[in-house]
Parts: structure tokens; sequence; C-alpha cells
């Protein structure tokens, strides 16, 4: 999907309906199969493995509870999904595009570019955890559990170090508050038709579908 | 021992490096502008990234270091002490070699960028490897921590060294010339002769082979004596 804002919702209606009930997380998956599912893509991106873990382990302290880990994982898994898929289909800029359409030229420039800025810090860290990876290889250190808090301490540090860096800089450039932009959006055909999908999903979800299936029931 | 690259492409969003030839034992300058592709050059050689084609080969080589531009990436100790030790070296020597002595039980990361650059830097020239990869090693450094590092380099006599670099001013000895330019990787030969065909040659040797003094190399001491002599 090209349109940001368009994405955006087609995103957080898929999760809302994924979060809703089953039924709405299945509809979720199905939408994501077909408009965005590139199985690919989702073993490229290296969190992926452990946050899987943690919610398997969240699932499993849940069911052993008494409640339902099974749903809980299920539900998640697909939340996690649109949101992998809303990462990978993000473009530099177009938060604070979509921030200066939503909410003007001063908050929506703040906020824009504070998710921008987020979200270029998460990819120099997913780059920076790999580079440290590959220096602990070669000094015959395997990366694993151990090695994850001084891996930790330095992506910590790297990224204040950055923040602090860009905050004097921009102080130096002489920004105060907000900004002005026009945004422009391309809107595909496709991008209007697969969020009317999203919000079919999320009907989907609100409506009890026990009540149309007498059998079900 | 020797490090082979047979027709090597990668490519990668409208940006592409080709490059062929042979890396063999002795000390090899890799220069190339900004974004040319030696970082990228220097991890394919090291196997630690795939070609999009071609094949990278690795003859007679048991050991091998990269050292990234960025010293952090590295650190995995919690005091600089530490950081000696995981590198399997006796922290005295290298220590003093890095004037950090009485620093020892820092972090690293309390350590300025150029700092960590120099304890980095000691710690991989403590050791021998049969592949020795350096990405730009002269950056964050002072005048004075350049020349030192150049000293270390250039007493390597073992093994292959391959630095890759855009600095301008302080060399270490070098045996062979290497360039990036266009998207290709070029070899111009060995020293002295490769002097002429180096695009990427600083001004000061571009001089001095217009005016006929071709240097013996390119560390300080040659370009000087090159300069003195009539």
């Amino acid at each position: 999907m090209q349109d940001v804002r368009l994405r955006t919702a087609a995103a957080v209606l898929l999760c809302i309906s994924a979060f809703i009930s089953i039924p709405g997380a299945v509809a979720a998956f199905l939408w994501w199969l077909v408009f965005a599912g590139r199985f690919t893509q989702v073993k490229q991106v290296r969190m992926m493995l452990p946050i899987v873990a943690m919610v398997a382990f969240f699932s499993i302290v849940l069911a052993l509870t008494g409640g339902d880990g099974a749903s809980y994982f299920i539900r998640m898994m697909v939340i996690i999904l649109i949101g992998f898929w809303l990462y990978t289909e993000q473009k530099s800029g177009e938060f604070l595009r979509f921030g200066v359409w939503l909410l003007g030229e001063r908050a929506g420039f703040e906020l824009g570019m504070i998710a921008d800025m987020s979200m270029q810090t998460l990819h120099l860290l997913v780059r920076d955890f790999h580079q440290i990876c590959i220096a602990e290889t070669l000094k015959g250190i395997h990366p694993g559990w151990k090695t994850l808090v001084p891996a930790g301490f330095v992506l910590v540090n790297g990224a204040l170090s950055r923040a602090e860096s860009t905050a004097e800089l921009m102080a130096v450039r002489g920004y105060h508050d907000g900004g002005s932009l026009c945004p422009e959006f391309i809107t595909p055909r496709m991008d209007i038709l697969s969020t009317l999908a999203a919000l079919c999903v999320l009907i989907l979800a609100l409506i009890p579908v026990s009540e149309f299936f007498i059998l079900y029931r | 021992m020797r490090v082979e690259l047979d027709d090597v492409c990668m490519s990668r969003e409208g940006w592409s490096l080709s490059a062929q030839g042979i890396f063999t034992e002795g000390i090899h300058l890799v220069s190339g502008d900004t974004g040319s592709g030696k970082t990228t050059l220097a991890l394919l050689l090291a196997g630690l990234l795939p070609p999009s084609s071609g094949t990278v080969c690795r003859e007679g080589i048991s050991s091998l270091m990269v050292s990234f531009q960025f010293p952090e990436y590295h650190v995995t100790g919690a005091t600089i002490r530490d950081e000696c030790i995981s590198w399997g070296i006796d922290p005295t020597g290298v220590l003093t070699a890095a004037n950090l002595r009485d620093r020892q039980d820092l972090s690293p990361l309390k350590l300025s960028r150029g700092e960590l650059k120099r304890l980095h830097l000691a710690c991989v020239l403590a050791r021998d490897y049969d592949l020795l990869v350096l990405d730009e090693p002269f950056s964050s450094l002072d005048c004075r921590e350049k020349e030192r590092v150049c000293s270390a380099i250039s007493r390597r006599t073992t093994g292959i060294t391959v630095i890759f670099t855009h600095e301008q001013m302080q060399f270490p000895r070098v045996d062979y010339i290497w360039e990036i330019a266009r998207g290709s990787l070029h070899n111009r030969g060995s020293v002295p002769g490769a002097l002429e065909a180096w695009e990427h040659a600083p001004d000061i040797i571009k001089k001095l082979i217009a005016r006929g003094k071709v240097p013996e190399n390119i560390t300080p001491s040659d370009l000087l004596e090159a300069a003195c002599r009539t």
C-alpha cells in the first residue's frame, strides 16, 4: 500500500479486529494473506523469533493460570503480523506527512517527526545489532542470551548518543516547535480496496457470527 | 594464502559493485569515495556477506578479523580491562600502548569515539591474523594516533592485510593499491608502480609524480624523501 493514511487506518482496523475475537483474528489473517502476505519478508525480520517466543511464553502462563492461552496466542500473532507488515512497508518521511495531514503543522509535525525518528532509530538498532553479532562471532563469542546484555548496553548507549546529537543539531539549527510541510499522497485504487476490506474485517469481528449460524450455537 | 574474487557482483536498489582479483600476502590499500562500496567489499572479502553473484574463495586462511569503522560494535567487555581480555590478549601491554592503563576499570563505552578506536585497534593489531580487514582504521584518530597505527600496520610481515580507507594524509607502508571507481574494483598493482595509475592518490603524491619524483612508498617518510630528492 502506497498511501500511509490508508495503510495506517487498515492496520488499526485489523489490529482491533484481531484483538476483539478469534473470528476477527482469522479474518485479519486472511486479509494479510491476500493484501500483504509475504512470508519471505517476515522471515527476514530478525526480531520476529524472539517476539513469537515472548508471546508463546505469556500464552503458556495464561493457559496455566486458567485463561485462554491459545486464543491469546492466535490473536497476538495476527496483531504482530500486521505490525511487521506496517513496519516493513514504512518509508522515511511518511509519518511526518501523515502527522501534518492529520493534526496540522504544530502538534502533527511534532508527532510525525517523533514517529519518523523512532522508526529511523529502530532501523538503525536492527542494523547495529546485526553488526554486533558479526563482531562477536569474529571474536569467537557465539551470540546468545549471555551476550545480549553487553549488546544491549552498546545499543542503548548508541541510541542515546545519536538522540543527543540530533537534539543538539536541531537546537543549533534553530528548531523550536512545529514546522511547515505540504503533505502529498498517492492513493491507488488497490489501497482503497484494501482499506475497505479491512473495514469489512472489523465489521465481521464486531458482528456476533453465531447469531447468523444457528447450527453453530 | 590468498583471497580470490571471481566475477563478484553486489547490487541493491540502483547501486552495484563488481570485483575481480586476487589478494595475496602483503598489505593492500583499497581506496574509494564515501559510498563507493568499501565496507561492502570488506564484508565480502571476510565472507560476512554473500555476493549477489560470483564467488569469493579464501585459501589457506585459518584466522580472520574484520575491524569495523565504528569500534562500539566490537565492545563485549564491561570494563576496558575485560574488553582487552575478550580479545584474548594480555591487557597490560595493550593498555600501556593505548595510553589507557589508568582507566582500565572504566566501561569502554565511557571513552570517547577516538579513545575507543585507539583501544580497539591496539587490541586488533596485538594479534596476528591470516586475513586482517581494516575498514576505515584512521577515522576518529588524531594525527599522532594515525601515525602510531600506521607504524603498527607497517610492521605486519605475515598474512593478508586489507585496508579500506578514504584517508588522504597518513598511510602505512603498503604493497598493493586497489581502488573502487565507477562501480568496479580496480587493481592498480604493486607500489611504487601503482602510484601513477592511482586515481584517488592524495594531491601531494600526484604533484610529486608530476615532477618526476615517484616515491618508493606512501608513508610520510617516503613522501618526504621523494620531495627532498634532487
